[in-house]
């Protein structure tokens, strides 16, 4: 600022013509090279005319100042205008003032003032209050951190609460479904082993009535695990005239221990002619077996594989084994 | 008031010799304009600053002068340093006819002409008044402060004003000169209505 105003003041002379000839020349150069020098210049004129109209120079700058600036009808319109402004200037600063907020006062300046204006007690009096204040925010700040880490606390227990009991909801649902799968398959058992318990009273009571007693209804054989498929000493199963049901022992190593068995009867072809789930296996005289009866009708004479799959705890089943027989009529 | 310069007024500016000025000041006709315009303006402010009566006048007669110099063949090679050297001669020619008059004036009795404000200054005030409130709260609020107050407390309200804005010293002083101009110019705008 005091270059500027040094400059400002060299400028000032050279406006008002006190300035040599070589001053002036130099002025005027760099006023027509420097767009930032020729705005001073403008801004120095402006400020010697408020001061023209404000009768604030001295009796021979005025003089000057009328030689030089009011020769021209261009300056005197803005001595005119700054003769206004002057003139008016006051009034708005006066609304502005009634209306527009004070110069904004920084918030350490207006506690300072304040405190200042206190006498000595009413000061104690302030900065207990304040130390008051300070320690009671420093309390309310702990305790709201302290409530607020419980609640955090509290939440994360509940959430943990909630995956139990959705994962025993799961377990508990799981279970149903698994009852009511045995129950079914139970149902179903029942009914066939129904079936085939009014099959062979059937028999009986016909076989006791038409048949001769010498005349076998019942045809069984005892399958033995371990002989392939092309064995030439295969079983075979004699299906004589008038046997209406087949019985078949199917021997199993006792290493072999399953919940249940299942077993399927194909065709050499690999057609599914008959097939049972849930057989359980006996055990007698250290060997074991699964009895099976079945209607005669349900093997033609032929190649038949019979195969054998154990289902574990989980319900997955795993293959047994393969058992072969030839059926032949008589 | 100021002295006339007869020494170069028998030759007249014709259209050929502008447009050859013209282009002696610039690479075409367009920005030829355009450097005559800004010299133009220079040379305006030249004559002002050194008291001149009527500045523009000066300045067309220096041009003039430079569109007379290029028609017999002049080269310029610094149009704005060379209309300077023109605008410089013809103002020692203008002193040394104001002095005559002055001379003339003093012996005849009378005094040196006096400016003097013609009286309309109410409708001036009135005209005023409905520029500055034309003007934004900003603008006015600025304007008002910026030109308040006598030589020191003038100092102390730009400075405030300067760090209430955080604006730097040329920036401040370029708004408060287009705001003054605007307001002038609106000003004698609305009294010649």
């Amino acid at each position: 600022m005091a270059t500027d105003l040094n400059s400002e003041k060299l400028i000032a002379r050279y406006l008002l013509g006190e300035l040599s000839e070589e001053q002036q020349v130099e002025i005027e150069d760099r006023a027509f090279s420097d767009k930032e020098f020729l705005t001073t210049i403008t801004a120095v004129e402006n400020d010697l005319i408020d001061e023209y109209v404000r009768d604030e120079m001295s009796q021979s700058e005025r003089r000057q100042f009328e030689s030089r600036f009011l020769a021209s009808p261009a300056r005197r319109k803005r001595v005119e205008f700054a003769r206004a402004l002057t003139e008016i200037a006051p009034e708005y600063a006066l609304a502005e003032r009634s209306v527009v907020s004070p110069v904004p006062v920084s918030w350490r300046d207006s506690l300072e003032a304040f405190f200042q204006s206190l006498n000595p007690v009413a000061k104690f009096a302030m900065v207990a209050v304040a130390l008051l204040v300070v320690l009671g925010g420093a309390w309310l700040i702990t305790q709201t951190l302290r409530l607020r880490s419980q609640l955090t606390t509290l939440q994360a227990e509940n959430q943990s609460r909630q995956d139990q009991r959705q994962t025993l909801e799961q377990q508990v649902d799981q279970e149903r479904r698994r009852n009511a799968e045995l129950t079914a398959r139970l149902n179903q058992e029942k009914q066939q082993r129904e079936q085939s318990d009014e099959s062979l009273r059937q028999l009986s009571e016909t076989a006791d009535a038409t048949t001769p007693p010498a005349r076998p209804v019942i045809a069984s054989l005892t399958l033995l695990p371990g002989i392939s498929r092309g064995a030439g000493d295969k079983p075979v199963l004699v299906l004589k005239h008038g046997v209406r049901l087949v019985r078949l022992q199917v021997a199993i190593e006792p290493e072999e221990q399953f919940k249940s068995f299942a077993i399927e009867l194909r065709t050499a072809a690999g057609r599914q002619v008959w097939s049972r789930e849930n057989l359980t296996a006996r055990s007698r005289r250290g060997a074991r077996s699964i009895g099976l009866t079945l209607p005669a009708t349900a093997v033609k004479p032929g190649e038949y594989e019979l195969s054998l799959r154990g289902v574990k705890e989980g319900g997955a089943t795993e293959d047994v084994g393969f058992y072969y027989f030839d059926v032949r009529e008589k | 008031m100021d002295g006339s310069p007869v020494a170069h007024q028998k030759w007249t500016l014709t259209q050929e010799a502008f447009d050859k000025l013209l282009i002696a000041l610039g690479d075409n006709r367009d920005s030829g304009g355009q450097k005559y315009l800004e010299i133009r303006s220079n040379l305006t402010r030249f004559f002002e600053w050194r008291g001149c009566s009527f500045p523009e006048d000066h300045a067309d007669e220096t041009f003039n002068r430079m569109a007379k110099k290029v028609a017999e063949g002049e080269e310029i090679q610094n149009p704005q340093g060379y209309a300077m050297g023109i605008a410089r001669l013809l103002l020692l020619e203008i002193l040394k006819g104001r002095q005559k008059e002055q001379t003339a004036l003093t012996e005849m009795g009378h005094a040196s002409e006096i400016y003097e404000e013609q009286d309309d200054g109410e409708n001036r005030l009135t005209c005023l008044r409905s520029c500055l409130e034309g003007l934004s709260p900003d603008n006015r609020e600025l304007i008002l402060e910026y030109y308040q107050g006598e030589k020191g407390e003038k100092i102390q309200n730009r400075k405030k004003l300067l760090e209430r804005l955080g604006i730097p010293v040329n920036t401040l002083r370029m708004r408060a000169l287009r705001l003054r101009e605007r307001l002038q110019t609106c000003m004698e705008e609305c009294m010649s209505k």
